[in-house]
């Protein structure tokens, strides 16, 4: 057996293998020589090895045969051996590794011994990496340090409970006594626990948070303005802030407190307005209080003189991006006084930095009325057209919301929609094309307008499927508008039917085009057949091509066609006309436009419609079938799991006889609300 | 709460990973490489923030090694720069200058430091004395015990 390196002498052969290939080389050789080690319980390089081994980790090859080594080490009595190996569980074990659960009984043992820096490795490891069993089986120990013992041990198994709670919400009560009572420490590493603690307990606690809110907040406000008046305090201090981390945890339990109680509120306000004109915002942490002072100021029901007017200053960079993350906060309850940085929020659309375009292009559509939309319609299109693809998706729909909900004409509606499909057509929803339609028939005076824009933008560009969807469909209902050639709104182009036909073949015969694409184009062409008069005969031969096309939906709507051709060729003038008015009432239940712009994604919920089931059994059993019951089970709308309601609805008397059949039909009409939120 | 903190290279070597919410191996080999690609694509005069699916990634550099962490929608970014900065004063206060080499050579070390100054992907100890002295006295309890033991430590 080859002697084992030490760790730091390996790292540097490591380093200096000149090839990826020579370090794997390196590598393998000695992970099989630790792998033997192992095996044979070697007493005096087990620490060795294992810290190479966790080097090597992070390097990103494969270590999983370390874990019952650190197993090992855990349980060993040396204090080097403890250190390494509680390390060795924290970076190769979890909750998913049947081997994190052979470290409880060490785990527990430790969390008595007398020393508390071994004391401290268990809590600390339990704290990254224990499981809900590890945490049920520890709590009660957890408690018992909580209250007897060095603050050294408080603070961090005060940090060890909240870890519990979260894993474990049911354990909370047991920690509610102990957390109020750890407010009175002095030492700012406990107290610091204690309020994230406590934070934990009331997020997830109405009740609890109800109790806290009674007998906290004076506390807090104490420590707080303690922490705010007092003079320097060299261990504490940051850039002349005394503990920024404790005061904004502070701030952040405050605000969980205060948010919608008046009482809780009003307590507050004095030591907020304080602490807004003390802290010294120039460096880092003193932007960082005020910062999140100005969050809770917005969050609470506080007195309206109470108005944080100057910004964060702190690192140039970033002070755009914090400047405009507390007014997207502010603009929720105070819109006009955001109204007023609108030229800023507009200007930083432009910034250099995509963090900054994001919080620009949300704060703009938070700001959209129907005072400005027009102007700033403008600036979010011209963003759009030069965004970062990330934000293209979120910038399109945004828009689309805007528009719906404030457009000042339908045509400015129908331009603003055409621009974004030209745009950012790939990266729109796909919502959008049949949104796009039922505007557009809703539209009457503009048909002749619409059709000629969107030919014009079909025979620039067939790459963007909405759009060529859109206009397909156009072309296909007011086709005749657009051979017509004189329209009021846009200038008059002469267009034959030859160009309009080429221009459906082409995009039927492109590569780029989707299959639902192509769906559209032929269906388009088919329905110029009665809008035309002398190129029908072009068009049959189109679609009878398409009678044999390798694709099934294609080919089906090509023969379907081809049928009307030949054997209904009466009937085709009158499947053929023009649809009506598509009522947006019938296509998905009613679509309830979003009341928060921000909330772009969760406002639209379909209401339910009426539905009916129809059931046709036959019985195969050897009796007689007395009655059965029609069940129905509803999907939650947006989620993916499976069906979680059901709805029994009804039970008929019918006795068939073995063989025959029995037929029920069930109209169901009330939906647990629920079933839709 | 904080989600993860990594330090890497300028080349996108990993130098330290914490992780405080329990992933599978290969999730967090897509993280580490989502991140290095992130962080390591920003011009140099952007702010500090990224947005990263539904976290906030705050990261800064330090002479050759990038400290990047992801925090909840709720977390105050700027403390986490004071946080960021705060570990890196630790580390300095501890190797004396620290570079990047001694996180290469020393990474078991910077644990340490780390596990003494947040927990649970919480701020632990809000005072640096205290945390050094800590650090002090469980390596001089590794010390003692090695040199009873007589064997080397690592």
């Amino acid at each position: 057996m080859s002697p084992s390196v030490r760790l730091q002498e390996l790292i540097r052969v490591i380093r200096s293998a000149r090839t990826q290939c020579e370090e794997r080389g390196v590598i393998q050789r000695e992970c099989a020589a630790i792998r033997e080690q192992f095996r044979q319980n070697d007493n005096g390089g087990r620490s060795h090895n294992l810290a190479k081994l966790l080097y090597v980790h992070m390097l990103g090859y494969p270590a999983h045969f370390g874990q019952m080594e650190c197993v090992r080490l855990i349980a060993s009595p040396r204090y080097s051996e403890k250190r390494i190996g509680y390390l060795g569980a924290m970076m190769l074990l979890d909750e998913k590794q049947d081997a994190s659960l052979l470290i409880t009984n060490s785990i527990k043992n430790d969390l008595s011994h007398s020393s508390q820096y071994v004391q401290s490795l268990a809590l600390c490891t339990l704290a990254c990496m224990g499981s809900a069993e590890m945490c049920r089986d520890l709590a009660p120990e957890i408690e018992r340090l909580l209250k007897a013992s060095n603050s050294y041990i408080k603070k961090k198994a005060t940090l060890c409970a909240v870890h519990i709670i979260r894993k474990v919400p049911e354990l909370g009560e047991m920690f509610t006594p102990s957390a109020h009572s750890l407010l009175s420490e002095k030492n700012h590493g406990v107290l610091h626990g204690a309020v994230v603690l406590i934070t934990e307990l009331c997020e997830r606690n109405t009740q609890t948070l109800d109790n806290f809110r009674k007998v906290a907040v004076p506390e807090l406000v104490q420590i707080m303005k303690g922490l705010v008046m007092s003079g320097y305090s060299p261990e504490h201090n940051v850039a002349g802030i005394s503990d920024p981390f404790l005061q904004v945890r502070i701030l952040r339990l405050l605000r969980i407190l205060g948010r919608n109680n008046d009482r809780a509120s009003d307590a507050m306000n004095d030591l907020l307005a304080q602490v807004a004109t003390n802290t010294d915002s120039t460096k880092t942490a003193g932007s960082a209080v005020l910062y999140e002072t100005v969050l809770t100021v917005m969050d609470i029901r506080s007195e309206s003189g109470l108005r944080v007017s100057h910004p964060p200053n702190g690192e140039a960079l970033n002070v755009p991006y914090i400047s405009m993350t507390s007014l997207l906060k502010i603009v929720q309850t105070d819109h006009n006084a955001v109204q007023r940085h609108r030229g800023t929020i507009v200007d930083c659309l432009k910034d250099q930095d995509a963090s900054v375009q994001r919080r620009a292009l949300e704060l703009s559509l938070a700001l959209v009325s129907s005072v400005n939309i027009r102007s700033l319609m403008k600036e979010l299109l011209l963003f759009l057209s030069t965004c970062p693809p990330e934000l293209r998706a979120h910038a399109a729909s945004g828009i689309f919301i805007a528009a719906e909900k404030y457009a000042p004409s339908q045509r400015w509606h129908i331009d603003t929609i055409l621009h974004v499909l030209t745009t950012a057509g790939s990266d729109v929803r796909d919502e959008t094309v049949p949104n796009l339609i039922q505007l557009i028939t809703s539209a009457s005076e503009l048909h002749c307008y619409t059709v000629h824009k969107l030919y014009r933008a079909l025979v620039t560009d067939i790459s963007q499927q909405p759009l060529v969807q859109v206009a397909c469909w156009c072309i296909g209902e007011y086709g005749d508008l657009l051979l017509k050639g004189d329209c009021e709104e846009t200038e008059p182009v002469q267009v034959t039917e030859d160009d309009v036909l080429d221009a459906l073949e082409t995009v039927l015969q492109s590569h780029m085009s989707s299959p639902a694409t192509r769906a559209f184009a032929l269906t388009a062409t088919m329905k110029l057949s009665t809008r035309i008069t002398e190129n029908v005969d072009r068009i049959r031969s189109i679609v009878s091509i398409y009678g044999s096309c390798i694709d099934v939906e294609l080919q089906q709507r090509a023969v379907e066609y081809n049928a009307l051709f030949r054997k209904y060729d009466h009937m085709r003038a009158a499947v053929l006309e023009r649809m009506p008015v598509i009522d947006k009432g019938q296509t998905n239940g009613e679509i309830q436009a979003p009341p928060n712009l921000l909330d772009l994604l969760g406002g639209v919920c379909p209401a339910p419609g009426d539905v009916t089931v129809s059931l046709l059994a036959s019985n195969s059993t050897d009796s007689d079938i007395t009655s059965f019951s029609l069940q129905a089970a509803v999907p939650k709308v947006g989620s993916t799991s499976y069906p979680t309601t059901t709805k029994p609805c009804s039970t008929t008397n019918e006795s068939p006889h073995q063989g025959s059949f029995c037929q029920d039909t069930a109209q169901i009409d009330s939906f647990p609300t629920t079933a839709w939120s | 709460m904080m989600r993860f903190l990594l330090l890497f290279s300028r080349q996108g070597k990993l130098r330290l990973q914490k992780w405080f919410t329990p992933l599978p191996e290969r999730e967090r080999k897509k993280i580490v490489r989502d991140m290095t690609t992130l962080v390591l694509a920003r011009k140099p005069r952007t702010c500090n923030f990224l947005h990263w699916k539904d976290l906030k990634i705050v990261y800064k550099r330090y002479a050759s090694l990038y400290f990047c962490c992801a925090l909840e929608e709720q977390e105050n970014e700027l403390l986490a720069l004071e946080i960021l900065h705060r570990y890196v004063e630790l580390l300095d206060k501890y190797f004396g200058n620290v570079c990047e080499l001694d996180i290469i050579f020393n990474f078991e070390k910077a644990y340490f430091i780390l596990d003494e100054f947040l927990m649970g992907g919480e701020v632990q100890e809000t005072s640096k004395q205290s945390i050094a002295n800590s650090i002090e006295a469980s390596d001089m309890l590794q010390e003692t015990m090695e040199e009873y033991m007589s064997k080397p430590a690592f």
